[in-house]
């Protein structure tokens, strides 16, 4: 039973790619079949999240009933199944998001197939237990990111497509030196066998230059500070939905990583990396709030933002305490969601403007005959920059309170300036759009704002009954502290 | 052998990486391809140390690990698939821009 509730999650989209293809002639069938296989998977995720709660154990799955360091394992430990669960929420609203949108690029008889696809590396990139097949699915998300990016209705999705792919291709060039560097060492790649590995061998020769090649791979992946400068313009150029799955949930496959990394991997020595980690965290947090305050495009503005947004998350993962990781685990969910609506919002607004843009010089005064949009961008807003009572407010909250906890007073005093930072630049493109007359603009048909107001709705509840998530995290905060939790339960 | 094989690798990665700085994109690519064939070299080295025994095998006789083997199998496709497509984009690139000019192609700064 639960095994089938592991296989689901990352099966069913599996199997709608080629569905949906063979369904590229009839559009409506085919999208409202993505939407039913979507839910479907996001339904099956929850029961496995129960079904992890209730045992306090996760559950694994041996392809081809090898036994465990000899076979491909797929693991849903508590960590896996969180960030799983995570992202079929934001990937649901994507689709009905998509459902509503007046794009081209929605249009396209492979977006949904590929957006199935982007499903399925992300399920599968967060349930895997093996590090190679971690590898081949953040290849399947990079691979349908950047061709769902190139049939963007901007011209410059191409450039910007071929931008991200390249960088992406290197970070798997990358990936697969660590890949060689850990497996000559020591002989597996099973992640639970290689911890137990490295924890009772661990000066092996290549144990620093696996490290070295593995966070390299994941600070490109997360896009952190030095290594962001291909996502601005990628999330700005990708089709609305996509830009909102990439910017909210593609960049957490590197933060799943360091989470890997710091408290499985490499527990014993990452002391190195978490200090790296902050470092990295606190110029992103800097970097990303000035640059975003500094653009002139609502989209490139949110994608900068979200680097200042992962500089938290890495801040919270180098502090390394139970309660900071429990920080960055719900800062991680509550990211995605406002990060999502935001952009799905953003785009709406460009898809009404004259010419379709979300430069502040087309869109500006766009808002003024849709105030709900705008009360669903305030609230949005409020909760990107903290405000209460919404879910940012939580995570921001928490990642402080965990800082003064672990009393590293230099890192948050720098993230809590720039974190003000955020009100400024939310309400400087609030008052833009909403407020300043445009004499261009005028009514018009646009994306529909069902899936941002779900999302926003959810951010609310999230802020206001914040019981659960904080909870939730707190146990994965708990199973991730000891790493011989999760070697034994799959090694047994 | 060891040595040879570890300087045939390494000086294709040197040569990819020079590539890659270069500013034509379509010299950029093909680094990209020596650069993924010279860590797929890397992986298929590491199954077979002293082209006989697996890297940690102790004991004598042992023949080679066919796990990096399975690796490199499946790194191959992957990057086969990736240059695919990033030769496609290229191709749009080329016609869009009327140049191999990585300078040139700069539609996302303005």
């Amino acid at each position: 039973m639960n095994t089938w509730l592991l296989l689901l999650p990352l099966l069913i989209p599996f199997a709608g790619v080629p569905l949906t293809l063979a369904l590229r002639k009839r559009r409506r069938i085919q999208s409202a079949l993505a939407l039913g296989l979507m839910l479907a998977a996001l339904g099956f995720t929850l029961s496995l999240l129960r079904a992890v709660l209730t045992t306090d154990q996760p559950v694994s799955v041996q392809m081809g009933s090898w036994q465990a360091p000899f076979g491909i394992t797929l693991t849903a430990d508590p960590l896996g199944v969180f960030m799983a669960l995570m992202s079929q929420v934001v990937l649901a609203a994507g689709i009905i998001y998509s459902l509503g949108s007046t794009e081209k690029a929605v249009q396209y008889p492979t977006y949904y197939p590929l957006f199935l696809a982007l499903t399925t590396g992300l399920s599968g990139a967060f349930l895997t237990g093996d590090l190679f097949n971690l590898f081949v699915f953040a290849e399947i998300i990079v691979i349908s990111g950047a061709v769902l990016t190139a049939i963007a209705d901007d011209t410059y999705g191409v450039e910007a497509a071929y931008k991200y792919f390249y960088i992406s291709t290197l970070a798997s060039v990358f990936f697969l030196l660590g890949i060689g560097s850990l497996y000559v060492s020591y002989g597996t790649l099973n992640l639970a066998d290689l911890a137990a590995r490295i924890a009772s061998s661990p000066s092996a020769p290549l144990t620093m230059a696996g490290m070295a090649f593995l966070t390299a791979t994941f600070l490109i992946k997360s896009a952190a500070f030095p290594f962001h400068f291909w996502q601005p313009d990628f999330h700005a150029a990708a089709p609305t939905p996509v830009s909102a799955m990439l910017s909210s949930l593609v960049v957490k496959v590197g933060v799943y990583g360091f989470f890997r990394m710091t408290t499985l991997l490499f527990a014993e020595q990452a002391d190195l990396l978490k200090t790296l980690l902050v470092v990295v965290g606190v110029a992103g947090v800097l970097y990303g709030g000035f640059g975003a305050a500094g653009t002139q495009n609502v989209k490139r503005m949110l994608a900068y933002s979200t680097l200042a947004q992962i500089g938290f998350i890495l801040v919270g993962i180098g502090w390394g305490t139970p309660l900071s990781l429990a920080a960055a685990l719900v800062f991680t969910f509550n990211h995605a969601l406002i990060k999502a609506a935001m952009l799905m919002l953003a785009g709406a607004m460009a898809s009404r403007a004259p010419v379709k843009s979300a430069a502040f010089d087309v869109v500006v005064g766009v808002g003024k005959s849709h105030p709900f949009a705008g009360v669903l961008f305030l609230l949005g807003g409020m909760a990107l920059a903290g405000v209460p009572p919404l879910n940012g407010f939580i995570s921001k909250l928490m990642i402080f309170w965990s800082g003064v906890e672990a009393a590293q007073y230099i890192s948050l005093l720098i993230i809590g300036v720039a974190s003000i930072v955020t009100l400024t630049y939310v309400i400087r493109s609030f008052i833009r759009i909403w407020f300043e007359p445009n004499p261009k603009a005028k009514e018009k048909a646009g994306d529909r704002l069902l899936a941002p107001a779900l999302l926003v709705i959810l951010s609310l509840l999230l802020g206001v009954w914040a019981e659960p998530l904080v909870s939730l995290s707190r146990w994965v905060a708990a199973w991730l502290g000891d790493p011989a939790f999760y070697i034994t339960a799959i090694l047994r | 052998m060891n040595l040879l094989t570890s300087l045939a690798i390494g000086t294709l990665f040197a040569a990819g990486i020079y590539q890659i700085l270069l500013r034509n994109v379509i010299r950029a690519a093909i680094g990209l391809v020596l650069l993924s064939n010279a860590v797929n070299l890397f992986l298929f080295s590491v199954g077979a140390y002293n082209g006989q025994f697996a890297a940690y095998a102790t004991a004598a006789g042992q023949i080679s690990d066919p796990l990096p083997q399975a690796l490199v199998l499946t790194a191959i496709v992957i990057s086969m698939g990736g240059f695919a497509f990033v030769l496609s984009l290229l191709y749009v690139i080329a016609t869009r821009y009327k140049t191999s000019d990585s300078d040139e192609v700069k539609g996302l700064k303005n």
